[in-house]
């Protein structure tokens, strides 16, 4: 009996350290983005949210170009998960269905994509983007993420099609319908958990990409919110609750998508590793 | 479901290559690359020749200023590479860091899984909180954390000088800058192990430990005999998958310390991007990439032979 009880005690202990070790950082945010700047830096930081600054904190933000930046992440972010379902969608579809020569390369090359660090494509795909007027354009951005973030929607949406009977296509197609439609019209509205959750991934792969976008844009006006925000490091004009709230908003859709399709994520991640 | 999914190869689907009704053989055979072009094309183009690029940019000697015209030099820049002590201090800091990134996120991820594998009031809750290190965007993440690791008015030192201590040089000081981005790394990869491994966990079947446990077994044997050879294919895969990822980082690295103090942090990936844009040596720069990438590769390959192995022997 006291051994048990000795169990949970450690167990509560346990989950509680995971807790504050998980959640302090966006406690933290959260608390200085509704603290005074004065306390900050000089009389010490309040440990607790002060819901009482949130005006002030409003107020600061309304001089940052936030709404801007979020506006060219939205871009960046919708059209990668356009693309990247579209082509996602066409090479799943190929990789479950189909029997052909170039079969196994083509599942190697997607995975090779998950080895290959963003930033040693970075120069090439700079020099190209010269050469194709794309290197201070959103859509340069889009061409850039979609190499990464089509193989995973195209890993997902494969497992989701390989779960779906054929049987259910064998009649669309004996009624002579084009397997492009068989695709879009029939298998695609049976899948659709596993397309958002594709569609989620390659959203916050467009809205978090850093790299990318740090080298690629020159004008501010392009700027996204992930480059704005890292323009204030190192910067002290700028007051530091309305960067941290300015990291919170860009934070918090991420934060709830991700919840929402977390145990499809990971099908899917692992789904791509494994079976490439 | 997405349990099953993780590591089985769901059932064979017949592959309708030449079906009656559809037509012409010839045009059937042809269906599949009418879907495949498209994707492939893409790969080709903004990711496979970029990628070759870089890998013959490493043999030429190109500046950055001008970088569609270079001058073939051969293995130049890597016996530059190779006699540079530089090169050797970069690698063991990118294996120490990878290294360590999957011991601790493996094992924090792991204690995390093992303490929500048993049910308890909230545990939603506590298994959402657990996940905002993975869900919180790098540059977000590399903001606060910048903010909790300041020397003068940060969170940490607050503590430590309460506790009566100096303060830390958190991310200022050659000795406690990688110890402190591997804090930052482990926040934000264990939520995913501990994802995986939890549906490892769940996946055990039930049947066979209680089997185990009226042959008289106590909790610990149970799950050496039975709950840690069930999860171990899952355990090396995520691993890998650290280390790989690990490898490649660079958002939290960069935007953390950049590299420094005096490259105490600086990785091949930040490297390269360091020796390209600040030296604009871009056949240097990428030298050092293309080790970066064989490292991955290595590591890919490691875990393709595993997986070869253990569906050989799970096929027998």
């Amino acid at each position: 009996m006291t051994s048990k009880r000795l169990t949970s005690l450690l167990h509560v202990v346990l989950v509680l350290a995971l807790v504050i070790f998980g959640g302090f950082p966006i406690y933290w945010m959260a608390t200085t983005a509704l603290s005074l700047n004065s306390e900050l830096y000089n009389t010490g930081q309040v440990p607790w949210p002060q819901l009482g600054n949130l005006p002030a904190m409003l107020t600061d933000l309304t001089q940052l170009p936030l709404m801007r930046w979020l506006v060219n992440t939205g871009i960046i972010a919708v059209g990668t998960t356009t693309l990247s379902l579209v082509l996602g969608a066409l090479a799943g579809y190929a990789l479950s269905r189909f029997r052909f020569h170039g079969k196994g390369a083509l599942g190697f090359l997607m995975f090779m994509t998950q080895v290959v660090p963003e930033a040693l494509i970075l120069v090439p795909l700079y020099a190209m983007f010269i050469t194709l007027g794309l290197l201070n354009s959103l859509l340069g951005l889009v061409l850039a993420n979609v190499g990464f973030s089509l193989p995973v929607a195209a890993f997902i949406i494969k497992g989701a099609i390989d779960a779906v009977p054929y049987e259910i296509e064998e009649s669309a197609a004996v009624d002579g319908c084009p397997r492009i439609s068989v695709l879009t019209m029939i298998v695609l509205p049976i899948i659709a958990p596993s397309l958002a959750a594709a569609a989620v991934i390659s959203f916050f792969a467009g809205w978090n990409e850093y790299l990318f976008a740090a080298t690629f844009l020159r004008d501010r006006e392009l700027w996204p919110a992930s480059v704005g925000l890292a323009s204030f490091i190192g910067q002290y004009e700028t007051p530091l609750s309305a960067v941290m709230g300015a990291a919170l908003i860009f934070s918090l859709p991420a934060v709830v998508f991700f919840l929402l399709i977390q145990r499809k994520i990971v099908a899917g991640i692992t789904a791509g590793a494994v079976k490439g | 479901m997405s349990n099953q999914a993780l590591l089985e190869r769901p059932a064979a689907v017949p592959a309708p290559t030449s079906r009656k009704g559809r037509g012409p053989q010839g045009i059937a055979r042809l269906m599949p690359y009418a879907f495949v072009v498209l994707p492939a094309a893409y790969l080709l183009v903004f990711m496979f020749y970029p990628l070759g690029r870089q890998v013959y940019l490493s043999l030429t000697r190109t500046r950055l200023a001008n970088p569609n015209r270079s001058e073939f030099i051969g293995f130049g820049n890597y016996e530059r590479l190779f006699g540079n002590p530089e090169f050797y201090s970069v690698l063991r800091i990118t294996l120490t860091y990878s290294i360590m990134a999957v011991v601790l996120g493996v094992a924090v991820g792991m204690i995390a899984a093992l303490a929500l594998n048993r049910p308890f009031r909230g545990r939603t809750l506590v298994r959402g909180v657990l996940l905002f290190g993975w869900a919180v965007p790098n540059v977000a993440a590399a903001l606060v954390w910048l903010w909790i690791f300041n020397e003068r008015s940060g969170i940490l030192n607050t503590v430590v000088t309460g506790l009566g201590l100096e303060r830390i040089s958190w991310l200022t000081s050659t000795d406690m800058a990688l110890p402190s981005i591997l804090l930052v790394t482990v926040w934000q990869v264990a939520p995913f192990v501990m994802l995986v491994m939890l549906a490892a966990l769940q996946s055990v079947p039930e049947e066979v430990k209680e089997a185990a446990v009226i042959d008289g077994a106590d909790k610990l044997s149970v799950f050496r005999a039975v709950t840690l050879p069930h999860i171990l294919p899952t355990l090396q895969l995520v691993s890998l998958l650290v280390m790989v990822w690990s490898i490649r980082r660079f958002d939290i690295i960069y935007l953390l310390t950049g590299g420094g103090p005096v490259g105490s942090t600086s990785t091949l990936i930040v490297k390269l991007r360091q020796v390209a844009f600040e030296n604009h040596d871009l056949g240097m720069s990428s030298a050092y990439g293309v080790v970066g990438l064989m490292l991955a590769l290595t590591v890919a390959a490691i875990h393709a032979l595993f997986n070869i192995r253990r569906q050989r022997s799970s096929s027998r």
